[in-house]
């Protein structure tokens, strides 16, 4: 594992509706947009917003097709998403066990 | 950032991560199986009692009436242990985030049935047998829903459903409590678990 660069904070999962996006992602193979949003309590425009940065980030996959005729949006974390999200964590945890850290990345 | 921002947040991906897993993880199989489990202890008590009225009951001899309860409880008991071991199978798949949600649902359950169990005991001492499903369906129903508070919307909406039917079972319609049993415990759960199935295999295939 490689080691966490200490005081940088990863600002695209940092923020809070992002966050939640990745956590859900983490543990589901795939989620719906309807899913996602029902799970998280995001409203359709913040899923939207948020999902495209991760999207814009590399970090999750989308991928629309049709059910019947309604348009059916599915969501995965990509592997630099997941490895991302696994830096972030590690940073929680450093943060926890030894104190404060400092600056973000990028916007 | 410093330390208490970060447990905040830790504790958060936790809650997201617990909330989905036990939504994607929530089992159709073991609803199934209580489901035909049901429909199955509702035909047997067809054939001994001849009627849709639990009351019917009390016209058995003792012997039977006692082995219609205990094929009952038989079946409550078989239809509860399948469903903790397809939870615990689950939690031992994701031992970090379902631990917590597989407590949730045996807590918010088990207040349900012990209320349910003291009622269905002073019912049998009354020789009020036509209440004793309705009373069951209510207090199942309210124990899924409080558990369903913690995931989506699918078991919350069961939960209604369970409750409205038994209220709806005990205030008009007390004599068909078998036809409500068959409904509520057997085809409700059936069709839940195929939902939940359906859902998997959706998400699996995409």
């Amino acid at each position: 594992m490689k080691p966490i660069q200490p005081g940088k904070i990863d600002s695209i999962i940092h923020e809070p509706a992002r966050l939640a996006i990745m956590s859900a992602l983490a543990v589901a193979p795939e989620m719906t947009f309807k899913e996602l949003r029902e799970t998280l309590s995001l409203t359709d425009g913040n899923l939207s917003v948020h999902a495209r940065t991760l999207e814009d980030a590399g970090y999750i996959a989308i991928h629309k097709t049709f059910e019947g005729r309604r348009p059916l949006t599915t969501m995965r974390l990509s592997r630099k998403g997941r490895e991302a999200f696994r830096k972030y964590l590690d940073m929680l945890r450093s943060v926890i066990e030894h104190g404060e850290s400092g600056d973000r990345d990028a916007d | 950032m410093n330390r208490t921002e970060a447990e905040a947040r830790m504790h958060e991906v936790q809650r997201i991560m617990e909330r989905t897993t036990l939504y994607t993880l929530m089992p159709g199989q073991p609803a199934i199986v209580g489901g035909i489990l049901a429909l199955l202890g509702c035909a047997a008590s067809y054939a001994m009692i001849r009627s849709f009225d639990f009351q019917a009951v009390l016209g058995l001899p003792l012997a039977r009436q006692f082995g219609f309860c205990a094929m009952w409880a038989g079946i409550g008991i078989v239809a509860v242990g399948q469903e903790i071991a397809w939870t615990s199978r689950a939690a031992r798949r994701e031992p970090s985030v379902m631990g917590r949600p597989a407590r949730i649902t045996i807590l918010s359950l088990t207040p349900c049935v012990v209320i349910a169990t003291v009622i269905t005991i002073k019912l049998l001492m009354d020789g009020l047998m036509q209440y004793v499903v309705p009373v069951w369906m209510m207090c199942y129903g309210a124990g899924v829903y409080a558990a369903g508070l913690f995931s989506l919307r699918l078991p919350r909406l069961l939960g209604i459903a369970f409750i409205v039917m038994g209220a709806i079972g005990l205030l008009a319609f007390p004599d068909c409590a078998l036809v409500f049993a068959a409904l509520s415990f057997g085809l409700l759960h059936i069709a839940f678990g195929l939902i939940v199935l359906a859902r998997s295999r959706q998400d699996g295939e995409q």
